[in-house]
């Protein structure tokens, strides 16, 4: 039995609805098979106006016990660190999140918002919005480099725009069962299960990846789209591929390039001119590479690659 | 008499943060004033941007018809960029659009409506037990089947966009996916599993096509005393409930209802232009005037913002969305004789405020109006004659009742889909000014874009929930729920159930109420009247 708690600041609720798309386990059985005991959710949650300000009152006073703290959406803090913003239950929510996330034994940030900042803090950030850990790559955020719930964990980050259902799921799961101490975080505080992989690990287009086949334009079933379609796959971590969306598909099989939503730059260039779907180079060659390769030994890679490509890199290779 | 003031913070269950405020006499709502309590400022991000940058940002306004902002995003640009769209990639992005509100419908009934159903308020009614088994949250018969399915239609999109939410699969001149014969044949499957396991045996308790006779009220009330399986569905067990503790008694709104058509025609839009857009729709535009019983086309020119009583520093005029600066207010306290939301007041120029969801898609659905070809249907009109006029409960039968419909296009896109076909044809960058439309699960939705020097000059959105939820406008003239709330019965202010069934009937979403803009010069505006 797990009492969880889920509130949301600059949010637009998609991880709520990724999470409910969850299907191993669905979030009923999450409920009724995995002791989960949802106290409230903005989406869910029975109760309204101060019933639940005294539900979320009891959580701080240790009425209730608070066992996982789940928070989507950034902190706002406009204006001017007020965080009047974004009100909640009659006060700022970051007033609401500074007090729960003392009485939580775990701590979760769903989604890029409440992990590095999101789409919200995207330049020039109007909302003076923080992950809670983090701004972007840099540690801190809102509760803290030094937060540490009552667990003794940090805030554990599952990011994504949105983040995958199971990866919400089979973290609330680890908890709930006890088995949370298998869970190793990366620096960013990731879960390394979902986060130690590419994107592309198990992208169907790795095998013109590995050619150098290009798909120059959208619409495509051949090509990789990493080489002019802007496409991060083989730069971000996360587990898309292996763990395929809605249980079917993923952005990258499907056509769209990888943005790198998993990773705290999200969006990449701050969506500036030129940079959005589009890859940036360097006298054809891709500016980033994929982590570990020298310029120069993907130079050389590229031309053995190119001169070995069979014929059927430039068909339909996924045929109607 | 004592008038009590009753403040809800929040009210829940609807997306994004929404306070109410109601002032109550004799058990009545007499006053009421509806507060969007967060800003995020997509517009203010959006500036000076990539021109496809709206892609990839404006689906993450809302998590729950992302697919809506991304369409209007591309139409946007589509129409900025002269693009040609080719047929396949019109009913892609049609399907994708489709699927989104298909997801939506059962897990807003079931997840955020229905709920309400088992308060201890209507312990008394001879179909609360059935209530509390079949919606009771998480554990319900029905919740559980509705909430869970809801994540199928979904998968559709995956399969287009490779996941859902927040895929920006659509772009100017086209999609990015091309689906194979494999993705065809899988998305048939996960229609028909929806409709073999829930419409059907769940929601309707017969065929869809018994249920697409009915053609009005007559029809309808015919359909339920047909047969036990009819009556004892969730819509005829939610009907007969509804009724039975008076969900038809009470939240009218404004009887004035607005949609911008949706659904573009893959043979009649693949050169988009903001002036052929009416033509060019499945499911047509347009204004229901239920007082003078007319039906009128609406156009993007009609729409004006008004933010007297909202958190923004931008005078008292009523301005098209074009003329907007955006400028938030840095001290957002609650004046309720002022300023008191993020939300505008969005009004039409000649009707003023309008509903918009689905319930007033159906309204404007049985309009004569609008051309030969484009869909019609008078089922729900018909229920609101015969019934005398709007509630919560016809607003939920509305958004009911294009379920079949939707499920009937997303058949068609499935069928007219050409697989050797072009998806995308690249188009050229330039600057402009473009505007997209269509109708998110919750209403009519519309992006503008102007892009000059290679990047975004202004970019701006007025969401469904806007016009539904919007403050006062500068007549002092109550927006729609406000408006909704005034007559709501509260049997205990200590639980004031009613106000969410109100609030929720329109199936707000308050995520979405952003805005954006830059100041315009009135020549400029005049290039956008269609009329």
């Amino acid at each position: 039995m797990a009492n969880v708690l889920w509130l949301q600041g600059g949010a637009c609720s998609g991880n709520t609805m990724s999470f409910l798309n969850a299907q191993e386990p669905t979030v009923c059985d999450l409920i009724s098979d995995f002791g989960i005991n949802l106290l409230w959710h903005p989406s869910l949650g029975m109760e309204l106006g101060s019933n639940l300000q005294q539900l979320l009152r009891d959580c701080i006073l240790g009425n209730i016990p608070l066992d996982i703290l789940v928070f989507e959406g950034t902190v706002v803090n406009a204006p001017n660190g007020t965080g009047e913003w974004n009100r909640f239950a009659d006060r700022p929510m970051k007033e609401w999140l500074s007090d729960l996330s003392k009485a939580a034994n775990f701590v979760v940030a769903v989604g890029d918002c409440a992990t590095w900042g999101g789409i919200p803090a995207t330049a020039p950030n109007p909302t003076q919005s923080q992950g809670l850990q983090f701004l972007k790559r840099q540690e801190g955020g809102f509760l803290g480099k030094d937060f540490r719930s009552k667990s003794g964990l940090p805030v554990i980050n599952i990011p994504g725009c949105p983040a995958h259902p199971d990866w919400i799921t089979q973290i609330l799961v680890a908890i709930a069962t006890g088995r949370i101490g298998d869970i190793t975080l990366d620096e960013l505080h990731r879960p390394q299960t979902f986060f130690k992989s590419f994107t592309q690990t198990g992208c169907t287009r790795n095998i013109h990846f590995a050619y150098k086949a290009t798909a120059a334009e959208f619409g495509q079933r051949r090509g990789c789209l990493f080489y002019d379609l802007g496409c991060r796959g083989p730069m971000t971590h996360s587990s898309c591929n292996r763990i395929l969306w809605n249980r079917v598909s993923s952005k990258t099989r499907a056509g769209m390039p990888c943005l790198g939503c998993t990773e705290p730059e999200f969006p990449f260039f701050d969506l500036k001119p030129g940079t959005v779907f589009k890859t940036q180079t360097l006298m054809g060659t891709p500016k980033e590479l994929p982590p570990g390769i020298k310029a120069k030994d993907y130079a050389l890679l590229t031309v053995a690659a190119k001169n070995a490509a069979p014929n059927w890199t430039e068909e339909d290779i996924f045929t109607v | 008499m004592t008038t009590q003031t009753l403040d809800i913070s929040p009210v829940g269950r609807v997306e994004g943060d929404l306070d109410v405020r109601v002032e109550i006499e004799d058990g009545y709502v007499v006053n009421a004033w509806t507060q969007a309590e967060l800003f995020r400022g997509f517009e203010v991000i959006l500036r000076g941007k990539d021109p496809q940058a709206g892609l990839i940002v404006t689906p993450r306004i809302c998590g729950i018809c992302g697919a809506s902002h991304l369409s209007c995003a591309s139409w946007a640009l589509d129409t900025a960029w002269g693009t040609e769209v080719p047929r396949n990639a019109i009913l892609a992005r049609n399907l994708g659009q489709i699927v989104e509100s298909l997801q939506s419908i059962p897990r807003y009934f079931y997840g955020l409506y229905a709920i309400d159903l088992t308060n201890k308020k209507y312990q008394n009614s001879p179909f609360y037990e059935e209530a509390t088994r079949r919606f009771a949250a998480f554990t319900g018969k029905s919740y559980e089947i509705g909430v869970t399915i809801s994540g199928s239609p979904v998968q559709i999109y995956a399969l287009l966009g490779g996941q859902w939410p927040h895929s920006s699969y659509m772009v100017p001149g086209g999609v990015m996916c091309a689906p194979t014969l494999t993705d065809v044949t899988r998305a048939w499957s996960i229609l028909e599993y929806f409709r073999t396991n829930w419409i059907e045996p769940v929601w309707l308790g017969c065929s869809l096509e018994r249920y697409e006779q009915i053609k009005t009220y007559d029809d309808f009330m015919a359909w339920i005393d047909e047969s036990p399986n009819h009556a004892n569905s969730d819509l005829g067990f939610y009907w007969r409930m509804g009724l039975d503790i008076g969900l038809d008694k009470y939240g009218a709104g404004v009887g004035k209802y607005m949609t911008w058509g949706y659904l573009p025609h893959e043979d009649k839009y693949q050169k988009p232009t903001i002036e052929g857009r009416n033509a060019a729709t499945i499911m047509k535009s347009g204004v229901y005037d239920s007082f003078s019983d007319t039906h009128t086309l609406m156009e993007h020119t009609f729409a004006r913002e008004n933010t007297i009583h909202s958190w923004y520093d931008e005078g008292t005029e009523n301005i098209h969305p074009f003329d907007r600066t955006t400028q938030p207010s840095p001290k957002n306290t609650k004046d309720f004789n002022n300023a008191y939301s993020w939300a505008t007041a969005v009004s039409h120029i000649e009707y003023g405020r309008l509903e918009t969801g689905p319930f007033a898609r159906q309204m404007v659905a049985g309009g004569k109006h609008g051309e030969s070809w484009q869909h019609y249907d008078g089922f729900i009109l018909s229920m609101f004659k015969a019934m005398g006029g709007a509630s919560i409960h016809l607003r939920q039968l509305g958004r009911m009742h294009e379920l079949v419909k939707l499920y009937r296009q997303a058949e068609h896109c499935l069928r007219e889909f050409r697989l050797n076909d072009p998806w995308y044809i690249k188009p050229q960058e330039k600057d402009g000014r473009g505007w997209g439309a269509t109708e998110a699960a919750r209403g009519a939705l519309c992006h503008w874009v102007e892009l000059e020097g290679g990047k975004i000059k202004n970019y701006q959105v007025v969401a469904p929930t806007t016009w539904n939820v919007g403050p006062r406008d500068s007549q002092g003239i109550r927006g729609p729920i406000e408006e909704a709330l005034v007559g709501t019965p509260i049997y205990d202010p200590t639980d004031p159930v009613e106000v969410g069934h109100v609030a929720r009937s329109f199936d707000s979403c308050l995520v979405c109420t952003v805005h954006a803009h830059d100041r315009k010069t009135g020549e400029e505006l005049a290039r956008f009247r269609t009329a």
